[in-house]
């Protein structure tokens, strides 16, 4: 997950003024971009879900190798057994969808619970998540999983959870930052001397009314790098095995052909990726221009 | 396996048997400098770790001086002078690449090099007779252009010059006349720089396992997919803490610029 700088923000930001009319073009721009991919996504795995695609994902037809996008039915054309590749791009993202989303409320949770702990109750708390923090980042996510690839052969939702936890320490760290800086404010001092428990300036001061565009934008990012993530490890192999389809092992398998001007059944996939990514991405950052950037100081 | 036969094999291993003293037992020699040989090609672990280490520290730098090269010209002129004509597009197409899958990068560049330059950038370790730069700056070139971090890169730097523009001092540069960029260099440039460098580094890493997949390029990362396919767990284990030292010893250059930049910084 990224990081942002981060900048001290002006708490009593709420006006009458709707956001959209004072975020730029540009950043709406953005911001549409990515809820057209989220929701392109969402639409195309419950399709597949419920099995309405146009051809059978797994149904070999060798008499229709390799064609071209548009040829007898085939939207996106066939691969090297004549499956739709279409229908395959659309199965192809139950590899990831649930996984990711499984990554990312585990970073999302348990972040924000840490974080909560270090921001609100004290020191201990805090160089333990920069200890841990540190820990964590030292490795690099694929080594890691290649690592626990060696020791378990873990399943692919294995692999999500340790996405996870990895990035539970970027959001314990953001949420921390973020309440260290509210718990100076005259708003939770009011709180506390108006006898509100904790748990209600916690879940709702601080956490839905000042740290919800924070972890919606972690939770986009979270994503982006699930969906990362799952390729590169179904392309080298690990993640989702060859006949269920993965847009990262569809690459591989067009690998050969791509070497012999067939570029087709490995474009389409790493174009999915592509588009799927940076949708992810721009939502996250363009959420993060609206909401926070525009209110520092 | 039976439970006689799993017992046979670890005592002609010469392993204990439960997990924790194994794993005692592996951090014991490793702090003697003993990683234990591979298990499959029953080599020292760490001199082969050390000799592909080598290999992928070249990709790893090499390929942050092409990210920082594109990066640094449209940061700077975004922070500078806004989202223009040239700006906005670049901006755009630094999201564009930072979402391109690296493995497909790596076809198409191969591809390309195959076909209108008639090279074959497949095997690094065949070339010892003519060295053709070519092969060492293909991959490179991939890392460098596809391991998804010039977005960041790009909106981390940009944010920390326009912080530091908007500061006082810059203020008073400019009304004297002199080189705002001479004024901002330390603080918006060197220090945003290193800092982005030194938490991409596991990233960039990362992404090398996969380049070095595509391109058969003989480093860690190729390594450590052989290892994890092979299940040879003192190869691995080498391999992640030789990762986690390149890590670290990137956030400590990071930290001693830091604190030469800005001596105050020593005191915390």
């Amino acid at each position: 997950m990224k990081r942002y700088p981060q900048y001290k923000i002006k708490v009593s930001s709420l006006s009458d003024v709707p956001f959209w009319k004072k975020a730029g073009a540009m950043n709406l721009l953005y911001v549409s971009y990515g809820i057209v991919i989220v929701i392109t996504v969402i639409v195309s795995y419950i399709l597949g879900a419920f099995e309405s695609l146009p051809f059978d994902p797994q149904e070999i037809n060798l008499g229709l190798m390799m064609t071209p996008p548009g040829s007898s039915g085939h939207i996106l054309g066939t691969d090297f057994m004549g499956r739709d590749i279409l229908s395959r791009l659309i199965i192809g993202i139950q590899a990831y969808f649930l996984p990711g989303l499984l990554s990312v409320a585990i970073a999302i949770i348990f972040g924000t619970w840490f974080g909560v702990l270090a921001g609100y109750w004290g020191r201990g708390f805090d160089t333990s998540i920069t200890y841990i923090n540190n820990l964590l980042n030292s490795f690099p996510r694929l080594v890691l999983i290649l690592l626990m690839v060696a020791a378990f052969k873990p399943d692919i939702y294995y692999i999500m959870v340790i996405i996870g936890i990895t990035n539970i320490p970027v959001v314990a760290s953001l949420i921390k930052g973020k309440i260290q800086f509210l718990k100076g404010k005259f708003f939770i001092e009011a709180a506390t001397a108006l006898g509100l428990k904790n748990r209600v300036i916690i879940f709702k001061h601080i956490l839905w009314h000042n740290c919800r565009s924070v972890l919606i934008i972690q939770a986009t990012l979270g994503m982006a790098e699930a969906i990362l993530m799952e390729t590169s490890l179904s392309y080298l192999g690990f993640g989702v095995q060859e006949p269920i389809p993965s847009w990262g092992n569809m690459v591989q398998a067009g690998a050969n052909y791509f070497m012999q001007g067939k570029f087709w059944p490995s474009t389409a996939p790493a174009l999915a990726i592509l588009f799927t990514i940076m949708g992810f991405h721009l939502l996250g950052d363009g959420l993060n221009n609206i909401f926070e950037r525009k209110q520092k100081i | 396996m039976s439970e006689a036969a799993t017992k046979g094999a670890h005592e002609a291993l010469v392993v204990p048997q439960a997990w924790y003293s194994q794993y005692l037992s592996w951090l014991y020699n490793m702090l003697h400098g003993n990683f234990g040989t591979s298990t499959r090609s029953g080599l020292p672990v760490l001199r082969e770790v050390i000799l592909v280490t080598i290999n992928t520290i070249y990709l790893t730098i090499g390929s942050m001086f092409v990210t920082l090269l594109l990066a640094i010209p449209i940061a700077l002129l975004s922070a500078r002078r806004g989202m223009t004509l040239f700006t906005w597009p670049a901006t755009i197409f630094t999201y564009v690449v930072s979402a391109l899958p690296v493995f497909w990068l790596g076809y198409i560049v191969i591809y390309i090099s195959m076909h209108q330059f008639g090279l074959f950038p497949l095997a690094f370790g065949a070339m010892s007779k003519k060295f053709n730069w070519i092969y060492f700056l293909l991959p490179v070139f991939v890392l460098g252009i596809g391991n998804g971090t010039i977005s960041e890169v790009v909106r981390y730097l940009r944010d920390e010059m326009e912080r530091v523009f908007a500061e006082d001092y810059i203020r008073t540069a400019r009304a004297k006349g002199a080189s705002i960029w001479k004024h901002s260099f330390k603080e918006g440039f060197l220090i945003p720089i290193t800092e982005i460098i030194a938490s991409k580094i596991s990233f960039i890493l990362g992404g090398a396992i996969v380049v070095e997949q595509v391109f058969n390029w003989p480093g860690m990362g190729r390594m450590a997919w052989q290892a994890a396919q092979d299940r040879d767990y003192p190869l691995i284990m080498a391999i992640t803490l030789m990762a986690a030292i390149i890590v670290r010893l990137g956030s400590l250059i990071q930290r001693v610029v830091h604190i030469i930049v800005n001596p105050r910084a020593s005191q915390e």
